[in-house]
Formats: structure tokens, sequence, C-alpha cells
């Protein structure tokens, strides 16, 4: 029997998210706390990656273009980069949802789609991966914009200069530091 | 050389084992070493500069070298593990709350999931019971009877090269900002224990370079930025000319006046880096309103202290500096400024260190008369608790349209919040400075607030990844609000948090700037005789 994907994947969605999340969570070594605490504040990690990858799998049912797209990714992405994780490994949750949904329909055989709307659902997947592959790259762009003009503040004179202190110690200026009686 | 080929690749990513391999080795947490790479260690201290501050009367930090956390050898001296295991011994004699803390622990877990950097990172020895475990293990090794007939089996563990890398990773993913404690049922500090911790590391030379930096200027300029007296006053008289381009008004600051009644001491970054330079102008402001008779200091001119981060006897030293120049100048109390841990040093270990301060007088408002009774042992008021009296008692004149451009929300910075209770004038101050401005959610304000995720000298570009993921639990909640009230100004009441806000701001909320409260003061403040231009953006308005 054939179904059309959008249905399959709405009357799935429960199941794929539940997958896809899961996985992503399971990235980290504190999984547990990620995957069960509820609270968005407690727990920014674990609810931006929830609320993120929900958010991508509609707006991927609704055919949603780039734009609509970007805000999601980068709750899922922007955390990712400043992670200890490789750049692949960052990105990985993304195309991982190939795999998730095909997890998810083998299970269940009795509806399966067609061959083509599966293989535009993947040619979709992959458009998200190259996305989030320039935002990746957008966000390590940002974290060295961030040391640079941290650097360019003039705060690095605290610690890249020569030791001033020593150099007057040296020079026998009589500056050798304050007493308190 | 295989050639790929494209169909074949895509169908083993869909089909094929899952993309996702994770980062992290699944391993108890003994058994994980710790792995040096750039981005997750602050740079070691500079020889020449350790060198230096080992000379200096009262302190001591030995053991000066070249050497990397990259590298296998630290090039430790010889009896680097009997200096640990004595230095241990001796801060457990000298610091009842040391001993006290590591024996009381229950692992109840309370701690687990409230620290910043654990939930930035996701890694176990950021839960602060763990990373006070790395401590706590060795103490049972060393100095319980259990620990050493049992060892690994009562919990103990022996003090190895490992174990002291170990310490320096995670003493450093610790800013001190004492969240944990809150949560704590027996109230454990675990800011102390890794104040001990890095005390420890510099027994053997090790610690970071952008603390010592910072700690060797304050000891011989009497500020972080090691600005020498005329850079000091010349950059403040700088901002008072731009302050009368803005607005008309003229002022002319004293510096080291002997007599004066009131000493002012702020984070000098107040008065080198924006955006604290802002808030310095703030401060300008009132005082120049209000008439009040004060003096700057260019000996005491850092208000900060980053021997909070290094040792006992420095923050000792640092601290008495403030207290040596107020008694030299005579004045009659201390107004302090925007600063974070200043007021805990101030408010917790002033008094032990090196009051009491019976030189000075209990402090009293000049203008409205008030008697700030909770600093009558330290002698030293914030400038929130003094600006919110002024307010209350009517003796200043705000336009509040003046801030129209702002829709705030305040961040409680750890240190005033959590270890001094400053939690109602800020918010006092804002409610009659700005029309708008609104709270970011409670489990992330007050009591409860997340750190910068900067602090305790963390604030350094080299691992500018550790410290965005760490900013990130604060960062979140700015951007409940951002998306939600359209906020674009965060307003904070600390030196630090101006500087690391705003690049964690950067960041994660590219739209919300960064403040300090007095800043906003100044914006709205109406006083006599000014000439204001049509500042749409306060005092941060370019005028040519």
């Amino acid at each position: 029997m054939v179904a059309g994907l959008k249905e399959i994947l709405l009357t799935n969605k429960e199941k794929i998210l539940s997958l896809w999340i899961d996985r992503t969570l399971s990235s980290y070594i504190a999984s547990d706390f990620f995957k069960s605490s509820g609270d968005r504040f407690a727990n920014p990690v674990g609810a931006n990656i929830r609320e993120g990858l929900t958010r991508l799998f509609e707006q991927m049912l609704d055919k949603a273009g780039p734009e609509k797209m970007l805000a999601p990714l980068d709750q899922v992405i922007r955390i990712r980069a400043v992670q200890e994780f490789s750049p692949s490994q960052a990105v990985a949750p993304i195309l991982e949802l190939k795999w998730v949904v095909r997890q998810v329909l083998t299970a269940g055989k009795k509806k399966r789609p067609p061959a083509t709307e599966l293989d535009n659902f993947d040619c979709d997947v992959d458009k998200l991966g190259l996305l989030a592959f320039d935002l990746y790259t957008e966000c390590r762009e940002q974290l060295y914009k961030n040391r640079i003009h941290e650097i360019k503040s003039g705060r690095s004179i605290l610690t890249d200069s020569a030791c001033a202190s020593a150099l007057a110690d040296n020079k026998k200026t009589g500056c050798t530091g304050v007493e308190i009686s | 050389m295989a050639v790929v080929k494209v169909d074949k690749l895509a169908r083993s990513v869909a089909e094929g084992p899952s993309l996702m391999t994770g980062s992290i080795p699944r391993k108890p947490w003994r058994n994980i070493p710790v792995v040096f790479k750039p981005g997750n260690y602050c740079y070691p201290t500079n020889p020449a500069t350790l060198e230096y501050l080992d000379k200096q009367p009262g302190i001591s930090f030995p053991n000066a070298r070249e050497w990397s956390p990259e590298d296998d050898d630290w090039k430790l001296p010889e009896n680097w593990k009997e200096i640990i295991i004595n230095g241990l011994a001796e801060r457990l004699g000298k610091f009842r709350s040391l001993k006290i803390f590591m024996d009381c622990c229950v692992r109840c877990g309370a701690c687990a999931d409230k620290c910043h950097f654990f939930l930035g990172t996701g890694d176990p020895k950021n839960m602060p019971v763990l990373r006070a475990e790395l401590l706590r293990s060795v103490y049972r090794q060393e100095f319980t009877r259990a620990g050493k007939i049992l060892g690994r089996l009562a919990g103990g563990r022996e003090m190895t090269v490992g174990v002291l890398k170990e310490w320096f990773m995670y003493a450093y993913q610790c800013t001190e900002c004492r969240r944990c404690s809150v949560f704590c049922p027996y109230g454990i500090d675990t800011a102390e224990i890794t104040m001990m911790l890095r005390e420890l590391l510099h027994l053997v030379g090790v610690g970071i370079n952008w603390a010592m930096g910072p700690v060797t200027n304050s000891n011989r300029t009497g500020n972080h930025m090691g600005l020498t007296p005329q850079a000091f006053k010349g950059n403040i008289d700088f901002l008072c000319e731009d302050l009368e381009n803005l607005t008309g008004i003229h002022i002319e600051p004293t510096y080291n006046r002997k007599g004066a009644e009131v000493l002012f001491i702020t984070p000098s970054a107040d008065v080198f880096a924006e955006p604290g330079l802002f808030t310095c102008m703030g401060y300008l402001l009132l005082f120049e309103a209000i008439g009040l008779d004060y003096t700057w200091s260019t000996y005491a001119s850092e208000g900060g202290n980053f021997g909070l981060f290094t040792s006992n006897e420095m923050m000792n030293k640092l601290n008495g500096k403030m207290y040596a120049e107020a008694k030299r100048l005579g004045v009659k109390w201390i107004l302090g400024g925007e600063c974070g841990h200043m007021w805990r040093v101030v408010h917790q270990y002033m008094d032990t260190m090196n009051g009491p301060a019976d030189f000075l007088e209990v402090p009293k408002s000049p203008i409205t008369g008030t008697v700030f009774e909770n600093a009558k042992s330290t002698k030293m008021v914030h400038i929130s608790e003094f600006t919110a009296d002024l307010i209350y008692n009517g003796k200043l004149k705000f336009d509040k349209s003046r801030n129209s451009h702002v829709k705030a929300t305040f961040h409680d910075s750890c240190n005033p919040a959590r270890a001094m209770g400053l939690l109602e004038e800020p918010r006092y101050i804002l409610d009659h400075v700005v029309d708008n401005w609104v709270e970011m959610p409670e489990n992330t304000i007050r009591e409860q607030t997340f750190c910068c995720g900067s602090g305790t000298a963390l604030n350094t570009d080299e691992i500018m990844e550790l410290r965005m993921r760490a900013g990130l639990p604060r960062a979140n909640a700015v951007r409940y609000v951002a998306d939600k009230h359209a906020v674009n100004m965060l307003a904070c009441v600390c030196a630090i948090d101006r500087a690391t806000l705003t690049t964690l701001m950067n960041y994660w909320n590219p739209d919300v700037e960064v403040c300090g409260v007095s800043e906003l003061v100044g914006n709205a403040l109406v006083i006599e005789g000014e000439k204001r231009a049509d500042l749409t953006e306060g005092l941060r308005t370019m005028v040519f």
C-alpha cells in the first residue's frame, strides 16, 4: 500500500521526533539530564535542541523555505558549535534525520512512501545539512570576531605584553610592591 | 585511492549505520584523563610575572618556569607531591570551613545540575559535587583513617600527576559564582573549594596568566590595567570632556585629595574600556549633581581584586591597599562602584583580613543623612545603595524619556547578589530611571542568577568557546526576554560582566547591548544648568 510521504511522516511525527531528539542528546555524556529536565531555563541545551529539532521537522513537513528554517536550526547549531564536537559531529544530527525516518518507517511496514518521495525528502534533509554547515561556519567566525574584538579593546595589555612589573623591578626603580601594615 | 561514488555514499548515509558517533568517552569519571587542547585551557602564567610576584613582601608564588598544559611534562618541582599534600594539610589546619566541606558532603546531588559549566558542557566533572570530589578523594586518601586503610573503597584516590592536571582543568572551569551553594542543604561553598585547588596549584607554579597579570599590575600600579597615575587621571579627565560636550556640565574631579569626605573606588575597567566608560560617566554626573565631597585615588585605583581568584594572601594584600589609602587620605568612608567580586571580598573577607576599619566612620550620606548601618564594620557603601537612598529621599530628578531607546532587563551579578544580598536596590533604581524594563525568568535571577561564564579571571580570549558554553544558561534567559519583550539592553552592576556579557551577547543575542545601572542613571539625570543635546543613545551618543 502506497501512501503520501507527508501523511506518513505526520502519522509517525512523535516517534520520529522522539528518536531524533534522543539520538542527538545521546551525543552528550550527561544525556540523561539533558533528556529528562523539561525546564528550558534549567536545561538550556536539552530544551533548545528539543524545541529546535521539533520546529525543524514541522517546517520540513510544511516545505518551508530556508528563511524559516534558520531560527530553529540556529537553536541547535549555535550550541553545538561551541561544544567539544568536531565540525562533522556538530552538524551530524541534521543528516541523521534520514536514518531516523527510515528506522521508524521500517518498523511500520504497512504504509510505504513512494521511493521518489523519499528521495525528495532526503534531498530536503541534505539542503538542511548544507544550511547547518553555513550556520556552523558563521558561528565559528563569530567566535573569532569576539576574540579579535576583545584583543582590540586593549584588554590584552593585561597579559600579552612583557611583564611591566618585572621590567620596573629590573630597572631598580624602587617599585617593589606595596607594604600593608 | 578509492573513488567515492556519490550515489553510493548518499545511500550509505541514509541506510548505513548512524552518523552520530558521539564525542565524549563513556567510562567512569576516574578513568577519563583530561586532554588539553587549544581552546579548553587558559595560558599559563608568564614566568617573569611570577618571579616578580614571588619577590614581593607577604606573598609567595614559587616555581616559576615555562610550561604548557599540552605537554606531558609540566616540569613540576621534584617534590611536587609532598608540596601539595603539605599544602593541603596546612590549609585544613588553617581554614575550618575547608575541613567541614571535605567531610560533610552527603552527595545528595542538589548542586549537580545547578552549575552553568555543567549545563553548558554536559561534562559530569563540572557538577559541583564532582569538582569537589577531585580534591575530596585526595583528602580521604591522605587525611582520613578509612581512606588510609581502604583507599579507593573508601572513596580515596592517590595524588598523581594526572589528578593534578585534572585539578588545573576543573579549577579553571569554575567561576566561583556560588550558585551551587544556594542549593546545598549543608551550605558547602564550592567556590572556596575551587579557591583551595587554585592555591594548591600555585604552590607548584601552576596558574594562569589572565589572573596573575592583573594581580601583578594591581600590586605595582594599583590597578589591573597597569594604568599609571597620569594615565588614570588622563582617562577620567577625558570622560569629563566628553560629558561637557554631551550635557554642558563642567566637572573637575579631584585625585588623591586629603580631607575629602568620601573615597570613591571602582574597577579600573570603568575608566579604561567600553562599555564601562559609560558607567563611569554616570558616576561622574551623579556626584556632580549632588555636590558630593569625594576624591578618586590613583593608588587605590582598582575595586577588583584578582587575589580572590589566586590566594588568600594576595587577596588580603590587594584589599588592604584600599583601606590603607582611605587612612592616608583621612576620608570618613569609602563609596564603591559597580564591581562584582570586590563586594564579595569586602563583605565576606575584609573584616577578618584587614578589619576592623575603625579609623573610618560609619558611612552616612552627606546628602540625605542616612546612616548605612549595614556597612558599619567595613565602612564601604555600594553605589546602588547610595543612589537608591538618594532617589528614596527625593534628591534626584530624572527624565525617563531620555532612556526611551532602552528596553532593559537586569542581570544580578553573582557576587553582589549572592555574597552581599544586593537584590532590591538596582531594581529600585531601574524603576525610577527607565520606563521599560522586565525581569528574566525566576530561576535565573536574584540568588539563582546565572553567571556570565567568564568570572574569576576566565575572561580571556583563548578559551572563547568554553566561555560561550558556560554563559549559555545566562544568554538563554536573555534570549527569552529579548524574543518576548524586545529587550535590547542587559543592565548589570559588575565590571567583569560589562566586558564579558558584551562578548556573550555578541555570540548568542547580537541585538542586546550591555550597560551598568549607573549609565542609565546618568542618561536620565536632570541637572541644574545643563545644556543637553538630543542624546538619542544617552551617554553613548556621538556628538561632533
